[in-house]
């Protein structure tokens, strides 16, 4: 793969003890993320993508092998149910990294404004999460990943519980942002549409033990829009994505 | 033709609804003020013309004279400032404990593991049925009275805010660890106002068992308080003033609990029913 990495997870191998017996989840995965590249992570459900998410992060310690990072790298995370914080307003909520960051007040609030304002929810500063819908939230969590300018967006799932049009929006959204900031991006998701649309690469996940089984390149220029799932290419990739899936879901069928 | 948007048959059809859902609103209120008002009537009109025995069921008139009295003769206010001392004083130093040592044994599995279980025996026995080993240690003083109404507040505090503690989204944990929250700062930001509403909870339940439990205490052990007086006047034959005693001891649980809900409103705006949609 490219040498210019900002993170490379080597060999990692990660095993679960759920009643006593130890289950494989990850077996000698490799993955390098490319600074400033989007990577689009699928899999069959249960295949451990999210837990290589979740090692990649630090926030899970790896059974064996090792995640690098080329100098300081930051991370944010955005979570498949949001995670925000009820007690908090939507812009505390977006200035909480900040905040534990050290940022003084003034400037953090600054920052905070201008995502909210870039992710569309100017004018509702000091409503509570629980007054925003499945949409509303899911923007206000990727504004608060965002402010902490991080090197690293980590995204699990994010648009796992929303509708369709919603989900189409923020997809928008996403595509929109990324191409303004160039992040390096990892994306989980069981969208195949999705997975293409916003990455620059894909990488397919076997059935669990998860290994990574193809690396697919997007032929796709940017900036994209919601009109590139028609292209052919975005189409014949999907189909060769689409095998790879198959047989694995098929073979993880049979061996339940 | 003209048609102007504010007298158009739907904008007439929204006004008469919302002027309707306001008419209800003010009945139900109506008639939540209405009713002990009617039944108070009632029972003034059935003692004075003797369909009740005025004796034991007396007049309302005659209760609130006493109140009077009891209140010029300072019977009343002295009761009711002893009484209120020894509940809350009770009650903030077992709230507080009962909070610090709840959110320990929610956070540190080893703690949870040695106390959580000898807590929850204790306090399945009745507090008040404590009250005369306090007795034989402390002897007759205000130390037992306070002791019991601390106890109650401790055991309920501590059950509350442990299980507020673990039951925060583990999500939630994990957001706030990822976004550098860690040690103190996870404390203060996620895990004290993640478990505010279990906390709040158990300040609702624990103020009123403690109000239980302080009259209960005066019943037996005291001769001054709500509880005392509300005794007392059993075995004086007058009922008057155990009425003014009893109401008292209500608008004291009323008062405390209005403090406790306030409180909580401050403090988890966030919890109140949003007016979205």
């Amino acid at each position: 793969m490219g040498e210019d990495w900002l993170i490379r997870a080597s060999t990692v191998t990660k095993v679960f003890t759920t009643n006593g017996h130890g289950v494989l989840a990850l077996e000698e995965v490799n993955l390098d993320l490319a600074r400033g590249s989007f990577t689009s992570l699928i899999g069959p459900s249960g295949c451990g993508k999210s837990t290589l998410l979740r090692i990649i992060g630090g926030i899970e310690t790896p059974s064996q092998g090792s995640v690098e990072h080329a100098g300081s790298a930051r991370i944010a995370f955005v979570f498949q149910d949001h995670a925000l914080f009820p007690w908090l307003t939507v812009l505390d909520n977006v200035a909480f990294g900040l905040k534990m960051a050290g940022v003084e007040t003034g400037e953090r609030n600054r920052r905070s404004q201008i995502w909210i304002e870039r992710v569309g929810l100017a004018g509702f500063e000091k409503a509570f999460p629980n007054a925003l819908s499945g949409g509303m939230r899911q923007r206000l969590s990727i504004a608060r990943a965002f402010v902490t300018e991080p090197d690293i967006l980590l995204m699990d799932e994010p648009m796992g519980a929303l509708d369709e049009q919603t989900r189409l929006l923020i997809q928008e959204d996403l595509l929109r942002l990324w191409e303004e900031t160039r992040k390096t991006v990892l994306l989980v998701t069981h969208s195949i549409d999705e997975a293409i649309l916003l990455g620059d690469r894909v990488a397919v996940m076997s059935r669990r033990p998860g290994r990574i089984k193809a690396n697919l390149d997007v032929p796709l220029e940017r900036p994209r829009t919601l009109h590139n799932m028609t292209d052919p290419r975005f189409v014949a990739l999907k189909d060769a994505i689409l095998n790879d899936l198959h047989d694995e879901v098929m073979a993880s069928m049979e061996s339940r | 033709m003209t048609t102007s948007v504010s007298n158009s048959p739907i904008n007439q059809e929204l006004d008469r609804s919302a002027l309707r859902a306001r008419r209800l609103r003010h009945r139900d209120l109506a008639l939540g003020v209405a009713t002990p008002i009617v039944l108070l009537l009632i029972w003034q009109l059935a003692s004075s013309t003797n369909l009740i025995d005025a004796k034991i069921f007396t007049p309302p008139s005659t209760i609130f004279s006493t109140a009077i009295t009891l209140i010029k003769n300072g019977v009343l206010t002295h009761d009711l400032g002893i009484t209120s001392l020894r509940l809350i004083v009770g009650f903030v130093i077992g709230g507080a404990l009962g909070i610090a040592v709840g959110i320990a044994l929610g956070i540190f599995r080893t703690l949870r593991a040695a106390f959580s279980p000898l807590f929850a025996a204790l306090y399945a026995v009745p507090q008040i049925a404590v009250l005369p080993l306090l007795l034989v240690i402390f002897g007759i003083g205000e130390t037992p009275k306070i002791l019991t109404v601390a106890a109650v507040s401790f055991f309920v505090l501590e059950i509350n805010a442990m299980a507020g503690v673990r039951s925060i989204d583990p999500q939630l944990l994990e957001a706030g660890r990822a976004y550098g929250a860690k040690g103190r700062r996870l404390f203060w930001h996620v895990l004290v106002p993640g478990s505010l509403p279990a906390v709040f909870t158990g300040l609702r339940v624990a103020a009123a068992l403690a109000l239980v439990v302080v009259t209960a205490t005066e019943f037996v052990a005291a001769n001054s308080g709500l509880g005392y007086l509300v005794w007392n006047s059993w075995q004086l034959f007058e009922p008057n003033q155990m009425y003014v005693g009893l109401i008292t001891i209500a608008l004291v649980g009323v008062i405390l609990t209005g403090i406790i809900e306030l409180i909580a409103r401050k403090v988890m705006p966030w919890s109140r029913r949003s007016s979205h949609d």
